[in-house]
């Protein structure tokens, strides 16, 4: 559905995109995920033909996006980011705009318009202006209007972004039963909703993709520490002193004494479970033991990993 | 195409729909009333050689009024836009850059019309008031018309380049106002700078504005600034769908 190769784009100065391929199929859901400022606006916008490459080419649904823009355009649903709206208009007669922009006829364009209403939930909206609506609705409208003709591909750019904990969760059982019928390609950098809904995940950095995988196996490739906690009444300089000559840990820490209860957290290399061992030491050793537990590396430990920006300069989106 | 009847419905809508267009109306309205009637005054108690329209069109208080209106109805067509971010919409829509800057350019032109109209409406009521036939011939009043709906098409060519190139409205505004003024201005050049019969006073008479209308106000149709205004005003439209597609590339 997407393909793009070697994509780049220089903005005065500084490299927003810098050489990325990667390709989307029929029917995915792709999360493209990147810090802010990562490039991940600056992309859609060039596979949406609103912004030109430097170099590079890309084409969406078969259509150079170059050189066939209008009729990549024709096939492309895009929500911009922060969503912009025309605000002095009603919600049904800026569909009813959109949907005939989009080249729907004036009968098609009434049931197209009605048809997303409804999926969207905006119909008992639909005569109110746009400039009064909230946030949430905004959004809703925003949605509506990129798949109100169908198109094969949604492009998203940040869907949730301010939204409140219901409405992002309503936004996502959207998304997710959109991806039923059309390809979806949804940028955010909130890593929870990429994990509830995309079959797959780009992650962004600095112009460069540093991953494209599912979000289990990025977690799974992830080389971040796994960590365990463990609490045991014992002598916690005793207890470390045994821990640390287990097999796969790098290291163990005393947090504090609670009761004679010390709280102890190990991290271990790659993905090694640790549990079984230490519990035969404790065992072995007769330490009382009241926790023990492992946390799992999860998506955010693989996207800190993989954009962990700390040396590099701040630059703006 | 399609698109373009599309989008100018949509322009259209948002000036009618909005108080601007009537507060215009009320105010050119107004403005002129009041000038034409003094004029009516005038031209009773003293003798004059010139046709009502001539005077009207010839009066330095009907210009003024005439160039605030083009900052009025051309700041909003892209630097709004532009502000609220719907242009990213609108271009990522099946759309040419030409059909949106020709929908705007031509909502904004209609709307100059429906503004004009009711000063032609003064004229025709007159004959029929006051009974007195031959207050002007025809020619007068088709050629008025004909070279105001000229320099508009050329002012409001300013004022929609003048809006694609920011995204603030008043700059959008003062840039148009200017570029009209800097025109018209042109235009009398040629008293201050040059001794008549000069090849410089005929060469800068051709941009005079004011001499247009003398020339038309007097029924007489010139083809050269039929050309010059509609050259210009294409020009202007070509810029600006350029300066539209230029963000693509701006590096």
């Amino acid at each position: 559905m997407i393909h793009v190769s070697d994509l780049t784009k220089r903005y005065a100065g500084r490299t927003a995109v810098d050489a990325i391929s990667f390709d989307v199929g029929r029917g995915e859901i792709v999360g493209f995920l990147g810090p802010n400022g990562a490039g991940k606006s600056t992309t859609l916008r060039i596979l949406t033909c609103f912004l030109s490459a430097t170099e590079g080419s890309a084409t969406v649904a078969g259509f150079d996006i170059f050189k066939k823009s209008i009729e990549v355009r024709r096939r492309v649903g895009y929500m911009p980011e922060n969503v912009p709206l025309y605000t002095d208009m009603r919600v049904s007669e800026y569909l009813r705009f959109r949907a005939q922009i989009k080249g729907l006829g004036w009968r098609e364009s009434r049931r197209a318009v009605d048809e997303a209403m409804d999926i969207c939930a905006l119909s008992e909206v639909q005569r109110k202006l746009i400039g009064t609506l909230s946030k949430g609705y905004r959004q809703r409208v925003g949605l509506a209007d990129a798949l109100v003709n169908k198109p094969d591909l949604l492009i998203l750019d940040e869907p949730t972004n301010g939204l409140d904990p219901n409405q992002i969760r309503q936004v996502r059982d959207l998304i997710r039963q959109l991806g039923e019928r059309h390809t979806i390609l949804i940028s955010t950098h909130i890593l929870h909703e990429v994990e509830m809904t995309c079959g797959r995940v780009i992650i962004i950095d600095r112009g460069v993709i540093k991953a494209s995988d599912t979000p289990q196996n990025l977690v799974r490739r992830l080389r971040a520490a796994g960590t365990v906690n463990l609490e045991v009444q014992g002598e916690p300089d005793a207890v470390l002193a045994e821990l640390e000559k287990l097999p796969g840990i790098t290291s163990a820490t005393h947090h504090d004494t609670r009761q004679g209860w010390a709280a102890i957290e190990i991290r271990t290399d790659a993905n090694i479970d640790v549990r079984e061992e230490i519990f035969e030491l404790a065992v072995k050793k007769q330490w009382h033991l009241r926790e023990l537990s492992r946390r799992q590396a999860s998506l955010e430990d693989a996207f800190v990993d993989l954009t962990n920006r700390a040396a590099a300069p701040p630059s703006e989106s | 195409m399609r698109a373009f009847f599309i989008l100018l419905r949509k322009e259209l809508r948002s000036f009618f729909l909005s108080p601007l267009a009537f507060v215009l109306l009320a105010l050119f309205v107004f403005l002129n009333g009041w000038l034409f009637s003094t004029l009516v005054e005038a031209m009773r108690s003293a003798v004059s050689s010139r046709s009502l329209i001539y005077n009207l069109f010839d009066s330095g208080w009907f210009w003024m009024g005439y160039f605030i209106l083009f900052p009025l109805i051309t700041m909003r067509l892209f630097a709004e836009e532009k502000k609220l971010g719907t242009l990213e919409g609108l271009f990522t829509a099946p759309v040419r850059t030409a059909e949106v800057v020709l929908a705007k350019y031509f909502a904004t032109v209609i709307l100059y019309v429906v503004l004009l109209l009711p000063v032609f409406g003064f004229f025709a009521l007159f004959e029929r008031v006051t009974g007195t036939g031959a207050a002007f011939h025809p020619g007068a009043f088709w050629g008025s018309a004909l070279i105001l709906l000229l320099i508009g098409l050329f002012n409001i060519a300013i004022g929609t380049f003048a809006s694609a190139v920011t995204s603030n409205q008043l700059i959008a505004a003062m840039i148009t106002f200017v570029g009209v003024m800097l025109h018209y201005f042109l235009g009398f050049l040629h008293q201050f700078l040059t001794t008549p019969g000069s090849i410089w006073t005929s060469t800068l008479t051709y941009f005079s504005s004011t001499e247009h209308m003398h020339t038309f106000s007097d029924g007489l149709i010139d083809t050269r600034p039929i050309v010059y205004y509609l050259s210009l005003s294409a020009l202007l439209l070509a810029f600006t769908q350029h300066i539209l597609d230029y963000r693509k590339w701006r590096a």
